[in-house]
């Protein structure tokens, strides 16, 4: 039997769920790369997809909850899930590091997704076979 | 084989362009090959003579004219957006070399990536 | 085993500015992908120009209730999908 190679993807979201398309298109995308049989090596949030890993996102509950489910992916296929630092900050987004150093009110990072610098980002481009980017639509 | 960062948002309304500038700084902080391309809106980063202080945001005047020091390779922009937006040769920043945007300047890069 | 130069996904609307870079970025041995807002091209009298392979979302088609008229473009599911992304050399994200 014929197998094609499998692929390494890194999946980075660069649009917010319930302003944008994006993470739901690229949860379709990762269920797909691993029934496919290939591999993620993480998910990078970047820019408004930072509000992925938002632990305190409460749609109401006839809606989907993007960001849980994307928690229960990482979690069921164990892929890291790193958030960019500079935008989560940014945007309020804060493990309990930084709440720490910050002296923040309190922490909201969704478990397993983790603050990490650009610099994963960076290696992905240089580990990763593919790496696949999902914007926001509608912004110019 | 090099990464292109694509910006195509005007700068100071919309924060898309920083970010993709970072990305650009990061490459070049690891070594990485990177050109930073603007297009659309996104030529009016390289406008001389920025004062944003009274919008209370930092210059990206300033923060590009370290590209070169930080190691990104090289500033583009496309030709014709340049000309919609009023920018002619001595208008626009030092060392930025204008060009069009099209399959052919995408196949001289490995990467491209827009940061939004 | 690549058979695509670029693959192009574009998610935006024919109103957005991307979306005519988009097209003027096709290269003869590229391939185009439409997803979300994106395949509202197929609606749209100003998608043309374009001689290589194009595909859709299909579920993004079906949610906008998007009729595809016959040979135009290929419906893809997300197997197809992440098929096309390792076909591909290149992979732009519009």
């Amino acid at each position: 039997m014929q197998h094609s190679e499998p692929f390494s993807f890194t999946i980075v979201i660069t649009g917010a769920p319930y302003s944008s398309q994006a993470p739901q298109t690229a949860l379709g995308f990762a269920k797909a790369a691993l029934a496919s049989g290939h591999r993620i090596d993480r998910i990078f949030l970047y820019g408004d997809g930072v509000h992925v890993a938002s632990s305190l996102s409460s749609p109401p509950s006839d809606e989907s909850h993007w960001p849980r489910e994307w928690s229960q992916l990482l979690q069921a296929h164990n892929i890291p899930g790193i958030v960019c630092i500079a935008s989560a900050l940014r945007r309020g987004i804060v493990d309990e590091g930084e709440q720490k150093r910050y002296e923040l009110s309190a922490h909201n990072i969704r478990p397993p997704f983790i603050i990490a610098g650009l610099g994963e980002w960076v290696e992905s481009g240089l580990r990763s076979s593919r790496v696949i980017y999902f914007h926001g639509g509608s912004r110019a | 084989m090099s990464t292109l960062i694509i910006i195509d948002s005007a700068p100071y309304g919309d924060w898309s362009g920083r970010e993709g500038l970072d990305m650009a700084f990061s490459l070049a902080a690891f070594d990485q090959s990177v050109t930073l391309l603007f297009i659309g809106a996104g030529v009016n980063w390289l406008r001389k003579g920025q004062s944003p202080e009274g919008i209370s945001q930092k210059s990206v005047e300033k923060n590009l004219s370290a590209a070169p020091i930080f190691g990104v390779e090289a500033l583009l922009a496309d030709g014709r957006d340049c000309q919609t937006y009023g920018l002619t040769e001595d208008e626009l920043i030092a060392s930025v070399s204008q060009v069009e945007l099209g399959p052919e300047l995408l196949n001289q890069y490995k990467h491209t990536v827009f940061a939004g | 085993m690549a058979s695509i130069r670029t693959l192009h996904i574009l998610n935006k609307t024919p109103d957005h500015p991307r979306f005519n870079r988009c097209l003027a970025s096709l290269g003869s041995e590229d391939a185009l992908l439409l997803t979300e807002d994106g395949v509202l091209a197929a609606a749209s009298d100003r998608f043309t120009g374009f001689a290589g392979p194009v595909y859709a979302l299909r579920a993004d088609l079906e949610a906008r209730a998007v009729e595809v008229a016959g040979g135009t473009l290929s419906p893809v599911d997300f197997e197809g999908m992440v098929k096309l992304t390792t076909e591909a050399e290149q992979i732009i994200s519009w």
